[in-house]
């Protein structure tokens, strides 16, 4: 019983923690994060298995957090305002050769990051573009010019 | 067959520039960035926490009780971990000793919610008492102490109760188990 408990707790510890600590979990995964997703992922697994690595409890805690997956997943298409709390906005970082300062120092982005997405898109320079927006998965998309 | 349902596509994703539909929103995303703040503080609070041990194995954790003459001194933790290892020690004064063995009289809550694994020294004997069990150690002199090796199996808050037979001191206290 514990463990369906320890399952759903650690899903939404999970969600805030990760949300709370990187914007690019899945968009542009450095090692530097790698690091944290896996170590985090890893001590949840202890807390929630704990004792009993038997294949019932393994079942039921995936079982629960597929469930609770499956919930928040419909709640969040249902509720807008929640899959902005959950997901985040996407936000211009550039716009017409002027940075975002807001955008660029809450979101801890470095002109390098956006020079990065900029070359990805064939790109050469900063003044080719016109738009560059960080979106909910955290990748960078370019506009050009 | 029946028809596939459609929708009409709106224009309704806020622009930038207006041109750029991005939807962004910084007055909810100041907002988010004030509650990101407010958790990081929280984290801090509770590393800070735990780093005191207010949720166990710190030094605010550690606890003692004795009775009034010292015959029996009690060290312990004011807060368990669930399932973890966990160390109760009881020492005892020379007037414990009672036709050269030690009789200590100890809640079931010790061995039920709290867990006790074993004792240290081996009892030479253990006897249901009651809600409780009696143990008896031979001794000779002291100084003397016996430890518990615990591992709570039940979180929240727990009572327990020593007792010396040989002067009916006893010491009561509760402990929290986190989970």
């Amino acid at each position: 019983m514990y463990t369906i408990f320890h399952a759903v707790f650690g899903y939404f510890f999970m969600l805030l923690a990760v949300r709370v600590l990187v914007r690019r979990p899945g968009g542009q995964l450095t090692p530097f994060e790698f690091v944290i997703i896996f170590l985090i992922g890893g001590i949840a697994i202890l807390s929630t298995i704990g004792h009993d690595p038997s294949v019932t409890n393994c079942t039921c805690a995936v079982i629960a957090v597929g469930m609770v997956h499956r919930f928040v997943a419909m709640a969040r298409t249902r509720w807008r305002r929640l899959g902005r709390w959950m997901d985040g906005l996407p936000l211009v970082l550039l716009r017409d050769g002027q940075w975002q300062l807001d955008a660029m120092e809450g979101m801890r982005i470095e002109p390098d990051d956006v020079m990065a997405a900029a070359r990805e898109q064939g790109l050469t320079s900063f003044s080719d573009v016109k738009y560059a927006v960080v979106e909910r998965t955290g990748s960078i998309s370019i506009i050009k010019r | 067959m029946a028809t596939p349902r459609t929708r009409p596509v709106e224009d309704s994703i806020s622009k930038v520039g207006n041109e750029l539909a991005v939807g962004e929103d910084l007055a909810f995303q100041r907002r988010w960035w004030r509650f990101e703040t407010t958790i990081w503080i929280l984290f801090a609070l509770i590393l800070a926490a735990d780093l005191s041990g207010i949720f166990g194995r710190g030094p605010l954790a550690k606890a003692s009780a004795k009775t009034a003459d010292g015959t029996m001194k009690l060290d312990y933790e004011r807060v368990l971990r669930y399932e973890t290892p966990d160390v109760m020690t009881i020492h005892f004064g020379p007037n414990a000793i009672q036709n050269g063995r030690i009789e200590l009289w100890v809640s079931e809550s010790v061995i039920k919610p709290l867990g006790n694994q074993r004792i240290i020294p081996q009892p030479k004997s253990s006897i249901l008492d009651g809600d409780g069990i009696l143990y008896t150690w031979p001794a000779a002199s002291h100084p003397n102490s016996v430890s518990f090796a615990l591992a709570p199996s039940a979180p929240g808050s727990q009572k327990f109760t020593v007792r010396l037979e040989s002067t009916g001191d006893t010491i009561t206290r509760h402990v929290w188990v986190m989970p």
